[in-house]
């Protein structure tokens, strides 16, 4: 069950990848529907946090149209429902999310999706006092 | 049963943590995650409180979720906030993803506490409960904390963590000897900790015989660390550590609370910025 609202959290950490690396991309996935408890003042606020361009993109691409490509000014209950079905009703069980920079895939199996990156394999960890510089220098604290 | 001593392990220091974390954290908890979640059934009122005093609409993560218990919180508006869980063991996710009363299935994610795998500050609060003490070197624990303090709002995040402590409670079923060991009062412990598989839980292995002892590895924390280590973490980081009103330079992050409960030390921290 990676849901879409998962998928706009989430973003590639491979090394040295830290342009256009969100939203990841699904691919092979296999999507469940499953109905969830609707809950009109989570989502309303929620809805400023939203990436918007890559929950509709990531969306459309799972085959589902309902969201306007700009959030409407008025948020209604019509709204309101169709985001609660993309954000949270929509479970990606199968497949994978490939990074649309590095092309790295973060396979989905059973609904979970594998976001480890071993430090061994990555030589990162040979001399731990490293770690923080080397990692900060990617990601700067916004 | 009295407490019972637990032994102190030194890692080597040609040893490599991450190894060492596989060995003695990571499949300890592959193998005995049935069992363990079935003891891991009570919120700590600290966490729930904190969970509880959120405001509707914000999405948090939960670092080192186990079997996701914290996940369904707040019991009593289910659904007003959305945590998503993490952990290195799957065994432990597969339990997570159904945490909680009814069918409701939770999100979790397969991954370590040292990775970064989130759009950074996307998240409005982070937890991590008996987690960051599996880490095996000061550096990589500093490290777990700065995740934490990326990963949530520059201008309104909070963190909470907890980790065991040194000093064990009269309830507690261990304890940790310092009187030969005088750095410990200061810079924690390293130890490891027996789990005693039940077999009526344990999985089924048909080739070979489970073994009943499991020893995992633990960094007991001593009094003021916890609290030195986020604050080295948030100064790392370049931010200010301390209120929004007595730093000069922004942004920064505040201890807002911390302290000792039941056989654990915990601190809160809160990300602000002007």
């Amino acid at each position: 069950m990676v849901r879409l609202i998962t998928h706009n959290l989430l973003g590639c950490h491979v090394k040295n990848c830290n342009a256009n690396n969100f939203p990841l991309e699904f691919k092979n996935a296999r999507v469940e529907l499953v109905e969830a408890e609707f809950n009109p003042d989570f989502l309303r606020n929620f809805l400023p946090k939203i990436e918007w361009k890559a929950l509709v993109d990531t969306a459309r691409q799972l085959g589902d149209t309902s969201l306007p490509v700009e959030q409407p000014e008025m948020v209604d209950d019509d709204f309101l429902k169709a985001l609660h079905h993309v954000l949270l009703e929509v479970h990606v069980e199968e497949g994978a999310m490939v990074c649309p920079n590095c092309k790295h895939e973060y396979p989905i199996s059973n609904g979970i999706p594998n976001m480890v990156r071993s430090y061994s394999f990555e030589g990162y960890n040979t001399d731990p006092l490293t770690i923080p510089t080397k990692l900060l220098a990617e990601h700067e604290i916004a | 049963m009295p407490p019972r001593a637990l032994e102190a392990v030194r890692i080597e220091s040609n040893e490599d943590p991450a190894d060492f974390e596989a060995k003695n954290v990571h499949e300890i908890y592959d193998a005995i995650a049935s069992h363990f979640s079935s003891t891991r059934y009570k919120p700590w009122p600290i966490i729930a409180k904190f969970l509880s005093d959120l405001p509707t609409g914000w999405v948090g993560f939960d670092s080192g979720t186990g079997n996701g218990k914290y996940l369904p919180l707040p019991a009593d508006r289910p659904g007003a906030i959305w945590t998503i869980g993490m952990d290195r063991s799957r065994n432990l996710l597969d339990i997570a993803r159904r945490a909680g009363e009814g069918k409701v299935v939770r999100e979790v994610v397969w991954g370590n506490v040292l990775d970064n795998p989130w759009r950074p500050n996307a998240f409005d609060y982070a937890i991590s409960i008996a987690t960051i003490h599996h880490l095996a070197t000061h550096e990589r624990r500093k490290l777990a904390v700065q995740r934490l303090i990326q990963a949530v709002s520059a201008d309104h995040g909070r963190v909470l963590i907890y980790v065991w402590a040194i000093e064990q409670d009269e309830l507690s079923k261990r304890k940790v000897s310092v009187e030969d060991d005088p750095e410990a009062n200061e810079k924690g412990k390293d130890v490891m900790v027996p789990w005693v598989l039940s077999k009526t839980l344990a999985k089924p292995s048909p080739e070979t015989s489970q073994p009943e002892v499991y020893n995992r590895y633990y960094h007991m924390f001593a009094k003021g660390e916890l609290a030195a280590l986020a604050s080295d973490a948030a100064k790392d980081l370049g931010l200010s550590v301390g209120s929004r009103e007595s730093c000069s330079s922004t942004p920064g992050v505040e201890i807002v609370q911390e302290g000792w409960e039941r056989s654990n030390y915990y601190v809160e921290l809160r990300r602000w910025s002007k």
